[in-house]
């Protein structure tokens, strides 16, 4: 009998001594968001994101392990402008959790109050590829686009948790402060490369080519979601070669022969850049993302 | 005319309201419609051994609707139109997610049964469904009138528990199990355990088990069992260019005769599916059959199928430029035995194509 409480009184103890759960559970389709919602939600969140870095937030296989992960969560993020309806409306239903389905307190569209860019005007027809009907949904390769996300979450989270409104208010204001110094240092670093050409592989570039002053000269891709064609790599390379565009960027989760083999024919450089948090290992939240990118970049465009 | 008819022609003309402008705006909103989508399937068949025609055949057009009904509801359909000018309402059903950890579907709805018994024909890795499949729950799965339960479980892993009970119907040839019985009391119900495990960040295992039961026509009981275990790799940084599916499944038809358990239709598939890149997939199955009826074996003196055991296997490969269309190319080869020395085999070349446009809902992992 004493050694039986014994034994309860060392797993009482130790579930003690366990840590203090979050006061919100948080789980987003994307990294960059899972990074965000950390910044904001500080000691009162646990954020963790189904998709990661390195992986294709278009093509993110619909696991029902994944229904499991969100099935306690409060909030769920979602990138919206249809990046992740591939596999979210499985997902989502599937976690049988009604606190996080869409028109509930507890799921988010962070892409609500985002300027949209490449909204298509005229008629939607996937002639033209893989389009996104509603813009491009990459808006979070924008720093500034981050502010918005992040103000965002902290009206979700203090009407979620109303005890710890202002720590989350307080956590957005301090992460936009901290986004503004950062931009700034980063425009900076990429003043001297303004107006270069860039090709990318895929069109998720457009929001971090047009904040740093680029120029989306091309893409790999002869169609977003199309693989290309040798005579397609061969025109593109052509064209690089005549407008003397010198870097070809593209995510670690895409076919890196074809940027290298147009790299190559063009006398350019293929550099892997990450436009989400964990894409490599040294972009281990949104700051350390766009420190990257930037070094990265720049170090590229001054060969 | 006299000038005061005319005075009061005028005057009753003056006198009309305004003609309002033609009308050209709606006033019912079609802001709330349902994603709406189509996905056609046309197919070839050349059987030299079969007395069957060579051709090309349009197989079906599946019409889907989905949309929200209010906060508590969502209403999926999938209206098949088939290439003999049917008409098959094969999913309408509601669904619920506002029970925490568990979803309830209502209407007529494909049953939870087995792994492949739960995809749309133009969703399964070969062209041709198993055997088996059709042996047992149905070429397209089972598919009834019926209220599912389905619960995620509380364990560490993914572990789904589904119950159902469904109408009592008829054997059909779509439909091989007997639930036609009148009595009040035939209710015919079934269940499936799913769980799934993360081997690695790429890998994963499903196992699942299914039966299902019901008193036919003939007042005995009828029902299926079934196993399914699945390996699939999906390369978390070439999720759209590689990846793998390793896949078997055991399907059996029974019926319990005066507490004696027969068992009918039997036998299993396994295939192997491959991705070489991000538009080609290729893959191999072989199946076994027995106590099956197919189009291999028939009388020869009537066409009318015979009862044996049949072995097929097939190979195939696919080109799918984008995830809104595919054509593929298919042979098999079967063997069959009716037990009493006729042998018929089989080989035959197939193609089909797939082309969706507009909204389609994501397959099942």
């Amino acid at each position: 009998m004493r050694s039986l409480i014994r034994c309860i009184a060392v797993l009482m103890v130790g579930l003690m001594a366990t840590p203090a759960f979050a006061d919100l559970k948080v789980a987003t389709s994307l990294s960059d968001l899972a990074s965000v919602a950390q910044f904001v939600g500080g000691k009162h969140v646990k954020a963790e994101s189904l998709c990661k870095g390195y992986e294709d937030p278009h093509f993110v296989p619909a696991k029902p392990s994944l229904m499991k992960v969100i099935q306690q969560a409060d909030v769920f993020i979602s990138v919206g402008l249809e990046l992740d309806s591939g596999w979210l409306p499985l997902v989502l239903p599937g976690s049988r959790n009604p606190k996080i389905q869409p028109g509930q307190p507890g799921f988010v569209d962070a892409s609500e109050g985002v300027p949209v860019l490449e909204k298509p005007t005229g008629t939607v027809s996937r002639a033209e590829g893989d389009i996104h009907p509603l813009g491009n949904p990459h808006y979070y390769c924008d720093p500034k686009n981050l502010e918005v996300v992040a103000d965002h979450l902290a009206d979700v989270f203090s009407k979620l948790d109303p005890a710890n409104a202002a720590d989350y208010a307080a956590n957005a204001k301090a992460f936009d402060e901290r986004m503004e110094t950062s931009l700034a240092g980063w425009l900076k670093q990429m003043e001297p490369f303004k107006g270069a050409p860039i090709v990318t592989y895929h069109k998720n570039f457009i929001y971090f080519l047009t904040r740093f002053g680029f120029k989306e000269f091309e893409h790999v891709e002869p169609k977003p979601g199309i693989p290309p064609s040798p005579r397609h790599i061969a025109e593109l390379a052509d064209a690089m070669k005549q407008a003397n565009c010198k870097v070809v960027v593209y995510q670690p989760y895409y076919d890196a022969d074809a940027s290298n083999k147009v790299a190559s024919k063009a006398g350019a450089t293929a550099l892997e850049l990450p436009t989400e948090v964990g894409g490599v290992p040294e972009a281990k939240d949104v700051f350390s993302k766009f420190d990257f990118m930037i070094s990265s970049l720049a170090q590229a465009l001054s060969k | 005319m006299k000038p005061r008819v005319l005075i009061a022609v005028f005057v009753s003309l003056a006198c009309i309201p305004a003609l309002s402008p033609a009308q050209t705006r709606s006033m019912f909103s079609n802001l709330a419609n349902p994603s709406i989508g189509l996905n056609a399937l046309v197919s070839a068949q050349a059987a030299p051994n079969l007395n069957q025609p060579y051709g090309i055949n349009f197989d079906d057009a599946e019409m889907s609707l989905i949309s929200v009904v209010d906060p508590t509801w969502t209403l999926v359909s999938n209206i098949v139109f088939a290439g003999t000018g049917e008409v098959d309402p094969e999913e309408v059903w509601v669904r619920t997610n506002s029970i925490p950890n568990i979803s309830l579907k209502l209407g007529k709805i494909r049953g939870m049964f087995g792994k492949q018994g739960m995809l749309h024909t133009h969703a399964y890795p070969f062209i041709q469904a198993p055997v088996i499949m059709a042996n047992t729950i149905g070429e397209e799965g089972f598919k009834d009138s019926g209220l599912e339960a389905a619960w995620l479980t509380p364990v560490p892993w993914y572990m789904e528990l589904t119950g159902g009970v469904y109408k009592a119907v008829d054997a059909t040839d779509e439909n091989p199990l007997d639930f036609g019985s009148n009595n009040h009391n035939n209710i015919p119900y079934g269940g499936h355990l799913k769980n799934q495990f993360d081997l690695n960040e790429s890998t994963t295992m499903e196992f699942g088990v299914s039966g299902l039961q019901g008193r036919g026509a003939d007042g005995h009981r009828h029902g299926a069992i079934g196993a399914d275990l699945t390996f699939r790799n999906v390369p978390l940084r070439r999720s759209n260019q590689r990846g793998w599916i390793l896949s078997g499944e055991y399907l059996e038809r029974n019926s319990s005769v005066g507490g004696t358990y027969h068992r009918q239709a039997h036998g299993g598939f396994a295939s192997f599916q491959y991705r070489l890149s991000q538009v080609w997939w290729t893959g191999v199955q072989v199946e076994k059959a027995l106590d099956s009826y197919t189009d291999v074996l028939v009388d020869p003196a009537t066409g009318d199928p015979i009862a044996g055991n049949v072995k097929r296997a097939s190979a195939n490969i696919k080109w799918a430029p984008t995830e809104f269309s595919y054509i593929r190319l298919e042979y098999s080869y079967a063997q069959a035995d009716d037990g009493n020395g006729f042998k018929p085999h089989d080989q035959r070349i197939m193609a089909q194509a797939s082309y969706t446009i507009g909204y389609h809902p994501a397959h099942a992992y």
